[in-house]
């Protein structure tokens, strides 16, 4: 089953080919590039270089957030219309999740952060056990400093994953909490393609349900709902 | 002769409507499929952007399905997809644009980047099927109120534009002033009809450009005359206002087309935009474009707002020119019309 998977919740626009557990492509462009101009372009010549098939996928794995709220409706547009071209199917993954799938290794807690901006960050925590990804939390929206107390109190090591450069320059990290690798810091398609393979897929016109996970409402919304209070 | 029907697929989503139509050969629409967030707005007295984008991803797939199915017309059979890329907001065109491209790539289409204001001129097109170029354009909308020279259907010169305010915003701020809601232009003409447009002199900035207009000192004195009414515990007649206003813009509007009708030698003018959907604006501009010797044409009122017939309408006369747009096409909030 060839899966192209795609995301484009952060600076990284990251794209890949995964095949029943197999990474055949992946691209990775993250140096602020506008997702909207490079996107397709990725994927057109993602497809050229491997001379695999477009009309040969059966399914778009997108991360659908949180991250930024116009890359990923970057990200889920461009799936939703793949996918209802080819009429194949689509699945979901939490960007949170996609990047515990950078690092498969048991024994340690995975701490991917998501800037959520004024100091706070979107994180969850994962464990790898028997080959399965366990969520350890729900998604949390917390500040950086509670994160790591939080991590600190952890029993194991911790590995801080996605845009958590900042959080671990401005705070000094408890002993037990380490940032990730460069190369598997960031989200990478390929890991989102591989998560998919484990999920179920909507398709038909199930497609049209694909919704982005922006865990909070827009700010005028906020507003306007401290103005008006339920009752 | 063409020697195949052409059928494009058309895809707006620059503000808040969320659209996507199928025409054939440039001029017939076999659908018009628009999902419209105005109630969605409303509470907040205005469009919000982010709230538009997350409407926009709910509904474009959806609103594509729906516009290909109405026609009759399989993805295979169309021949392009036409999409708005500016101006709009920013984050509600990249939903459209996003889709659009996948789409197009997925389905190995060309794809069309559309300028949204030269979408609302070619709005006329589905009207009339005899309009042909060259002809005068008047756009008036929320954010454009511009003369345009349409000289041939690729080929467009601008003559003159709004220096400050648009008519459209203009129409919507004195709407909010007077506490109605948004979107305010057709409340205001709903008003105007029960009140005296001859009630209250507001000045008709004339300006030395001919082709040029400034509707912000006309905002602004309705706003005085509002506040010293009220200043001075006098009544005011909302309806007159309404109509007073709408007379001053309108009177506006259709004296320097007239102007321009005169100094082009054009025998046609059309009304593009979402405020030329204004039965006054219609009835007056068509009566001094008669008296010009000239024919004034303007969209059916669903074509007056934001729909994607008119994109793909304007399309069709990019493809058979040969134009085409890169994988890569951004949006252009800022997008400049001629
Ligand atoms: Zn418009």
């Amino acid at each position: 089953m060839l899966t192209l998977a795609l995301d484009t919740a952060t600076k990284a626009c990251s794209v890949a080919l995964v095949q029943d557990g197999t990474v055949l492509a992946a691209y990775d462009i993250s140096i602020n590039l506008t997702h909207s101009e490079g996107l397709m372009p990725q994927i057109d010549q993602m497809f050229r270089r491997t001379g695999l098939p477009k009309g040969k996928v059966d399914r778009i794995a997108v991360s659908i957030g949180p991250g930024s709220f116009t890359g990923l409706r970057i990200g889920l547009a461009a799936a939703e219309a793949m996918a209802y071209a080819w009429q194949c199917g689509v699945s979901g993954v939490n960007t949170l999740e996609g990047m515990a799938w950078n690092v498969p290794v048991e024994g340690i807690v995975l701490a991917p952060v998501l800037d959520a901006q004024k100091g706070n960050v979107y994180t969850a925590f994962y464990t790898w056990q028997g080959g399965a990804l366990q969520c350890l939390t729900d998604v949390r929206m917390l500040s950086g400093s509670e994160l790591l107390r939080q991590a600190g109190e952890l029993d194991r090591p911790v590995l801080l994953l996605g845009e958590c450069l900042r959080l671990a320059k401005r705070e000094s990290l408890p002993q037990n909490v380490t940032v990730a690798a460069e190369q598997i810091r960031l989200p990478h398609a390929a890991s989102v393609g591989l998560a998919a393979e484990r999920k179920d897929m909507l398709s038909g016109e199930g497609l049209f349900r694909l919704r982005p996970f922006y865990y909070r409402k827009s700010e005028a919304e906020e507003l306007w709902e401290k103005k008006h209070p339920a009752g | 002769m063409q020697d195949k029907d052409i059928y494009i697929l058309g895809i707006e989503s620059s503000c808040d409507e969320t659209a996507a139509a199928v025409v054939k050969n440039g001029r017939e629409t076999l659908s018009n499929i628009i999902a419209s967030q105005i109630m969605v707005h409303r509470r907040f007295g205005g469009v919000v952007p982010e709230i538009a984008s997350r409407k926009h991803i709910e509904h474009v797939l959806p609103v594509i399905d729906e516009a290909l199915k109405e026609a009759r017309v399989p993805l295979e059979r169309i021949d392009a997809v036409a999409v708005t890329y500016g101006p709009g907001l920013v984050g509600a065109l990249l939903v459209g644009l996003s889709a659009a491209k996948a789409l197009a790539w997925a389905a190995g289409k060309p794809l069309i980047g559309v300028n949204h204001l030269e979408g609302h001129v070619f709005a006329n097109f589905l009207n009339d099927p005899d309009l042909e170029p060259p002809f005068l354009a008047l756009v008036v909308s929320g954010g454009h109120t511009a003369l345009l020279k349409v000289t041939g259907y690729n080929s467009f010169e601008m003559l003159g534009q709004t220096r400050d305010d648009a008519a459209g915003e203009a129409f919507d701020k004195v709407a909010r002033v007077m506490g109605m809601p948004y979107p305010g232009g057709p409340e205001i003409e709903k008003l105007a009809l029960a009140g005296d447009p001859k009630a209250i002199d507001f000045p008709r900035a004339m300006l030395d450009n001919p082709f040029e207009f400034s509707f912000s000192g006309m905002k602004s004195s309705v706003i005085n005359y509002l506040h010293n009414q009220e200043q001075a515990h006098r009544p005011v007649n909302k309806a007159d206002v309404a109509a007073s206003f709408q007379d001053a813009v309108t009177d506006v509007l259709v004296q320097k087309s007239v102007l321009a009708l005169k100094g082009t030698g054009l025998k046609e003018i059309v009304l593009a935009g979402g405020v030329s959907a204004n039965k006054t604006l219609q009835d007056k501009l068509a009566a001094a474009a008669g008296s010009a010797g000239a024919r004034l044409v303007h969209p059916t009122k669903i074509l007056c707002t934001d729909n994607a017939v008119m994109i793909a309408c304007r399309g069709y006369y990019q493809y058979v020119a040969g134009d085409r747009s890169p994988l890569d096409l951004n949006a252009d909030p800022a997008l400049k019309l001629g």
